[in-house]
């Protein structure tokens, strides 16, 4: 079957997910439901998921499609190096914060959601994938032609001016007809 | 930029009013279904206990019905190519509004989603107000067993609860893997979640056979807010609240008998049921006559070239397949792998003097690479082998062929037709059915125009673009095809060599195409005439020509847009 990017089906969902946690908080919430401090938990696990799933990773072959105005939150997710780059810690994370959201109606299924995109992270990071972040490429300034390396300093080399100029008695080793005639120091 | 209201209106317009009138048969039906259930007398009681939340979760229920049969009928392939191609039945409106049906499954499938977002909050509050509000004195319209119950244990404990649950966990699979990215980067994992399908259609006839909302039966014996002697003080204060509000000015009735309750299921449910059973059936009908006629049909390999650029050319043999101009197929190998189906353009048809079709595959992906790996690979004996043994080819299954919007090209008087690099497939077969018979087909004039990024993708059609043009100059019509070939990679110098390609070197530009100069050029070339645009090439191209065909200042031509699209 060729290798799959489990990591951007998990990102996906890990997205998808927060965004379904946080509504069920907010469902919570507003309903005053039974537990609602969890829903209020839902609601913040949620938000912190989503700006963390935002930015998408660059994938290993092929161009990376970033989604609209992520460069932002690429930087502040790149910020902390080893621990948004290795998926295991992702997997245990979402892990750890979809298990409240089991104690309360309103963000169970975004518990459950959440709970099956910490796995498929973590068949990334058994698979060995890591999150690379998309930068911008600077484009490399023009370059002319290799063969125009300098324009030239010097005139190209004329012979001195004694004999640049026409002797009036050497016309006919001239090598072209003077429109006007030469005259000795004119 | 002006719009011209011709152009638009054949290009925008029959696609904007189906998407008015699905809008507003979603509207027309949350609306009805939300009014029967707030004001409806036999839901009376029902709605006291939950609420609005009663009538939002059975509204877009019966939205999210609506669309969950609708979505399947973009997907029958073979009926929209049937339809494409009867020419007489359906007029070349109708046949342009089937380019948008993948469209069509997305704006759909978006609605289920948003909709079950809507319907499980609003069950979600209904499961509250079930254990919350528990009613004493009609106790056969309670779900929770006693005041108070845990709601979580509601999900769990009824048909309804569980399964909603699991289609949720479905949806919400087959949604995340159908954004553009993973379809680009790993399609098996969009195919293989989206085949969920079937199981989200059984959970969901299960879903709706619950039963755990019920209406009141006997409404005319029992009149909602009558008062009951040994009625408890709940409902009787109720009633003697809302009797000036509801049942104004109409005396307080005296109930002959209690109120009866009875669930949907069966009398209510059987016009959903009636839906989503006619969609299943055609799309399992559609599957089976698919997957007999390509087992059944044994497709020979005829003989396998590589091109340049990573380009192989297939020709096959299969009996009693007809396709026309501009189709596609599906190829599907077991060698490389069971399951999957990839759809490649037919680059030549069957006609009377050669029975075999071709495709020109790019090698891209994994599949193709091991596809081709096994189509080229070489012999390693040492002895020559009679002409039999000498190739084993892998097995292919064909399924198809099915329809797409080049086969409109010879449906105009003038074409233009647009190519990106490997996206010239369609426009190939096109090129060689004009050269068998241009007399035929209505196409007065064709413009072709193909942008590549490499040299050497010109040599794949080289021979065939010199053959038409050296036809059509015997058959005294110079002026039928125009092409004109652009080299958008800019670096070095570059051009084709060959004395017989002298043809295509003459019409070859470096650089990128200026696409409003060639429209005012054809413009001024075919004034007052219909054009059809077709573009089978990247985004940026197609976008491009989608806006310059419908900005057209002053001429009375109008261009008419139909894309190409894989995935």
């Amino acid at each position: 079957m060729g290798k799959i990017e489990w990591a951007m089906w998990a990102n996906e969902q890990a997205l998808a997910a927060g965004l379904i946690y946080a509504t069920g908080g907010i469902v919570g919430v507003a309903g005053q439901f039974r537990g609602w401090q969890f829903a209020c938990f839902g609601i913040a696990a949620g938000v912190f998921v989503c700006l963390l799933e935002y930015p998408r990773s660059k994938r290993g072959k092929g161009t990376s499609v970033e989604r609209t105005g992520q460069y932002c939150f690429t930087v502040c997710v790149k910020a902390f190096g080893p621990l948004t780059r290795n998926y295991y810690v992702r997997a245990f994370l979402h892990a750890a914060l979809c298990v409240p959201g089991g104690f309360m109606l309103a963000t169970v299924l975004g518990c459950v959601c959440l709970g099956i995109g910490s796995l498929i992270y973590l068949s990334a990071a058994i698979h060995g994938e890591h999150w690379e972040p998309i930068l911008p490429r600077r484009e490399p300034p023009k370059r002319v032609g290799d063969s125009i390396k300098e324009p030239p300093q010097n005139p190209p080399p004329r012979p001195p001016p004694e004999h640049r100029r026409k002797k009036a008695d050497k016309l006919e080793a001239a090598a072209y007809d003077n429109p006007m005639s030469v005259t000795v120091n004119e | 930029m002006s719009v011209a209201l011709k152009s638009w209106r054949a290009n925008e317009g029959p696609k904007h009013l189906i998407m008015m009138f699905w809008i507003a048969v979603n509207v027309f039906l949350f609306w009805r279904t939300f009014m029967l259930y707030f004001s409806g007398a036999q839901y009376y009681y029902l709605h006291k206990m939950l609420g609005l939340g009663l009538c939002i979760s059975r509204a877009s229920a019966s939205v999210l019905n609506f669309n969950c049969s609708l979505v399947l009928l973009p997907m029958f392939r073979s009926l929209l190519t049937f339809l494409r191609g009867s020419q007489r039945v359906t007029g070349r409106c109708v046949r342009r509004l089937l380019d948008k049906s993948k469209t069509f499954h997305v704006a759909c499938g978006v609605t289920i989603c948003v909709f079950s977002v809507v319907h499980v909050s609003a069950h979600l509050v209904n499961m509250v107000s079930f254990s919350v509000r528990y009613s004493e004195d009609f106790p056969a319209l309670n779900v929770a067993q006693y005041r108070g119950q845990d709601p979580r244990i509601l999900i769990i404990s009824t048909v309804p609860g569980v399964t909603g649950v699991l289609l949720v966990l479905v949806l919400f699979l087959m949604f995340t893997a159908s954004s553009y990215c993973i379809r680009v980067s790993s399609y098996e994992i969009f195919w293989y979640t989206h085949n969920l399908f079937i199981v989200f259609y059984i959970i969901l006839m299960l879903h709706v056979a619950g039963g755990a909302l019920k209406y009141q039966s006997n409404v005319e014996a029992h009149p909602p807010g009558c008062t009951h002697n040994n009625l408890s003080s709940w409902t009787n204060h109720k009633a003697a609240g809302e009797k000036g509000a509801e049942f104004s000015g109409a005396p307080q009735t005296v109930c002959q008998e209690e109120a009866h309750f009875q669930p949907h299921f069966p009398q209510f449910c059987m016009y959903i049921y009636m839906y989503m059973i006619i969609s299943r059936c055609l799309y399992c009908a559609e599957w089976l006559y698919r997957f007999i006629r390509s087992s059944t049909a044994p497709v020979t390999i005829v003989s396998v070239v590589s091109h340049p650029c990573d380009v192989v050319e297939l020709r096959m043999l299969m009996s009693g397949f007809k396709p026309r101009p501009g189709q596609y197929i599906l190829l599907n190998c077991p060698s490389v792998s069971s399951f999957e189906n990839h759809p490649f353009t037919l680059t030549t048809c069957p006609t009377g003097k050669n029975e075999t079709f071709g495709v020109h595959l790019r090698v891209l992906g994994d599949w193709t690479s091991r596809f081709s790996q096994l189509l080229l690979q070489k012999s390693n004996s040492s002895e020559i082998l009679p002409m039999m043994q000498q190739r084993r080819y892998p097995t292919v299954h064909v399924d198809g062929p099915f329809g797409s919007p080049s086969e409109e090209v010879f449906n105009y008087e003038v074409s233009l037709c647009v190519a990106g690099g490997i996206g010239v497939t369609p426009f190939a077969c096109v090129l060689q059915a004009l050269f068998d018979d241009w007399r035929q087909y209505k196409l007065r004039r064709l413009y072709f125009v193909w942008v590549c990024r490499d040299l050497q993708s010109f040599y794949w059609f080289a021979d065939l673009l010199c053959g038409l043009r050296e036809r059509l100059w015997r058959d005294n019509r110079p002026d039928y095809l125009n092409v004109q070939l652009y080299l958008s990679n800019t670096q070095g110098l570059q051009s084709i060599g060959e004395e017989r390609y002298r043809f295509l070197s003459s019409r070859l530009r470096i650089g990128r195409p200026k696409w409003k100069l060639l429209f005012q050029e054809i413009r001024r070339a075919n004034q007052l005439k219909r054009v059809g645009v077709f573009c089978c090439g990247p985004k940026g191209i197609s976008k491009a020509l989608h806006t310059l065909c419908n900005s057209n200042p002053h001429t009375g031509t109008a261009f008419e847009y139909n894309k190409e699209t894989f995935s």
